[in-house]
């Protein structure tokens, strides 16, 4: 019915495939129900368990991103960061400005030094 | 708990604890500690802490309870499956000890939930701490037939 696929890197079959998934499946199902059937639904037991804590509804209350493990980093170059934030006025001249007088500085320091 | 294990008459496994703190000092938590590692070793016969509830059969509380965490003591208690046990390691979770009359405690644990074995001693020593464990695990299996019992009678009213 399904032709055999050969690729040059093996070959998939569509049999083998659904003997894996069903094979799969059946690990699977095994896994699932050797957990414990036992508990009350309905109840706290439901939740997840967050210390004993109130389960927040939106994670975004009590996540901590990723780049807060750079916080002393961040600390330590803020005069750096808001001085070169002055620089970032968003008009396309200024930058035009910065590009021609630092290309100006590096042809210079490339012809006297 | 499993299919067929529901149906022996023993413990099927080995004791799995989740201990809270509910304002201990940590000199319980220190000898629970000591009770684990090497020296007495109860997890060579299966007992280990384990990190959440919901895998939990005893709750081991330290400590007497504090207002702050009365409520989460309450919701530790409630999402640990039947049967369950509750043990109490020292002085103060089983009597409030020197802290009875604190203003900032709800008082000793069997205030808030039902305790089933009381370890005294302050700190109280790992034997005393095992003993109480082989204490727990009579009650488990005591609420595991009773729990049977109220299942069968369960299913039978239901059949009828």
């Amino acid at each position: 019915m399904w032709p055999k696929v050969v690729s040059g890197f093996g070959y998939w079959d569509i049999y083998v495939w659904l003997i894996f998934l069903a094979i799969a499946c059946f690990f699977t199902m095994w896994l699932r129900n050797t957990g414990r059937q036992d508990y009350k639904e309905g109840t706290y037991q439901d939740e997840i368990y967050f210390s004993g804590n109130d389960v927040p509804e939106d994670g975004e209350d009590i996540s901590v991103p990723a780049d807060s493990a750079y916080w002393g980093f961040t600390k330590f170059f803020r005069p750096y960061y808001d001085f070169m934030a002055l620089f970032h006025n968003g008009l396309a001249q200024d930058y035009l400005g910065y590009f021609v007088v630092f290309i100006a500085i590096l042809t210079a320091l490339i012809v006297f030094i | 708990m499993m299919k067929l294990e529901k149906y022996l008459e023993v413990l099927p496994k080995s004791l799995w604890v989740f201990a809270c703190n509910s304002g201990s000092c940590n000199g319980c938590d220190i000898e629970i500690v000591a009770t684990i590692s090497p020296r007495y070793d109860i997890e060579r016969l299966g007992m280990k802490l384990v990190g959440t509830p919901k895998h939990a059969d005893i709750l081991l509380v330290t400590g007497p309870v504090t207002r702050f965490m009365k409520e989460k003591l309450e919701r530790i208690y409630a999402q640990i499956p039947d049967p369950k046990a509750v043990m109490v390691i020292g002085n103060c979770g089983c009597s409030g000890d020197v802290f009875y009359k604190s203003y900032n405690l709800v008082g000793p644990v069997d205030n808030v939930i039902p305790v089933d074995v009381y370890v005294h001693g302050c700190p109280p020593r790992p034997e005393a701490i095992i003993e109480g464990a082989a204490k727990a695990v009579l009650k488990l299996e005591e609420k595991k037939k009773a729990l049977m019992l109220e299942q069968s009678d369960f299913a039978k009213a239901g059949a009828e």
